[in-house]
């Protein structure tokens, strides 16, 4: 978090972890294209040719002022392919809340176990951890034929009983409630340590 | 130096108070005039800009800073697989009509400067380094500190936050 006194900035950033196809970039896609334009910056995307993440996706959006205060809130995705495990170590410089994207298909399961242990692994050189830092998970691809339990994903996955939704992220289901469900991790986890 | 707070999860908090601000884009004034640079942006290490100079208008700031923060992220990786145990300093761009410098400020901040192929580079340098070493100064300097800082998220901010929220998200 940085806070800029001068500006009356707060700025915060979120970012969007999980394996690889399930889902992240589609996630910012949507916020991207529902959100008012004054209340967004462009969405870059560092791809390949064949369109998957090879660094990150980035926006920046604002939701005005608030108290006097200008809150921003600044989105990364990490590339979820196993051997890009140094970007994503990367990405994660200075985060303050992280949105775990996992696949409901039932082949992803070890793929999203297998991210979330790397992604505990990267936090914990920054000494963080998943038991206190603030994070939800996002159970992407609900609309899937086949797709896992809440129940089998819950117990599978999601250990610290952190929020959780059902998303659907190409119709943009769940999207924004994830993003605001992070958000409000983030604030209340710094107002619960002032 | 700028007030960091290390919050119990391990999150770290930077607050830079106006003081600090106001000279820093003191610095960054001086510097674009005397390199005649296009371009100057100092912002901190997780990709956040903090204050730009020059004519960017027609930037994108915001994603630039992101941009380089994640420059510096990732080639501070590449020196420890190439054996560097300290952080490369600075990273040069070299294009047809702009070149992009980067220098580090600190652990936590930078520098972006931009600027036309026909100014030299020492003479970016040369005063760049100057500029560092001022931002640095200011960084150190907590004497503009309120402690007001403190206060900045209450209960009341979250509540009118979660409800700017669903507005916007409407």
């Amino acid at each position: 978090m940085f806070i800029n006194w001068a500006l009356q900035e707060i700025n915060l950033k979120i970012v969007y972890y999980g394996p690889g196809m399930s889902g992240k970039t589609t996630n910012l896609e949507h916020i991207h294209s529902k959100l008012d334009p004054s209340l967004k910056g462009d969405l870059v995307s560092l791809k390949t040719k064949e369109d998957r993440t090879i660094f990150f996706d980035f926006m920046q959006i604002e939701v005005g002022r608030i108290k006097g205060k200008k809150p921003k809130f600044n989105l990364y995705t990490v590339p979820g392919q196993v051997y890009y495990a140094s970007s994503r170590k990367v990405i994660l410089n200075g985060v303050d809340g992280i949105v775990f994207v996992a696949d409901s298909q039932p082949h992803r399961m070890e793929a999203n176990i297998e991210t979330l242990l790397d992604l505990e692994n990267n936090l914990k050189q920054d000494s963080h951890t998943l038991e206190n830092f603030p994070w939800v998970i996002q159970y992407n691809k609900r609309d899937l034929p086949g797709a896992e339990s809440i129940d089998v994903l819950q117990k599978r996955l999601n250990f610290f009983s952190v929020p959780y939704f059902e998303g659907i992220a190409v119709k943009g289901d769940g999207v924004f409630n994830t993003l605001k469900a992070v958000i409000n991790q983030v604030v209340q986890n710094v107002q619960n340590q002032l | 130096m700028v007030q960091t707070r290390k919050l119990k999860d391990g999150s770290r908090q930077v607050i830079l108070n106006g003081q600090q601000y106001e000279v820093i884009t003191k610095v960054l004034t001086e510097l674009a005039t005397k390199t005649k640079a296009s371009a100057i942006l100092f912002a901190d290490m997780s990709g956040q800009l903090i204050s730009q100079r020059g004519n960017t208008e027609d930037m994108n700031t915001t994603v630039l800073s992101a941009l380089a923060a994640s420059d510096f992220a990732a080639t501070s990786e590449m020196a420890k697989l190439v054996g560097e145990e300290a952080k490369f300093k600075l990273l040069f761009h070299e294009g047809e009509k702009r070149n992009v410098y980067l220098s580090n400020v600190g652990d936590d901040f930078f520098l972006v400067v931009v600027f036309d192929v026909s100014v030299t580079l020492g003479l970016i340098r040369i005063y760049t380094k100057k500029a560092i070493e001022d931002l640095n100064a200011a960084l150190e300097d907590t004497s503009g500190d309120t402690g007001d800082e403190e206060k900045v998220i209450d209960s009341d901010f979250s509540t009118l936050l979660g409800n700017a929220l669903d507005d916007t998200f409407k």
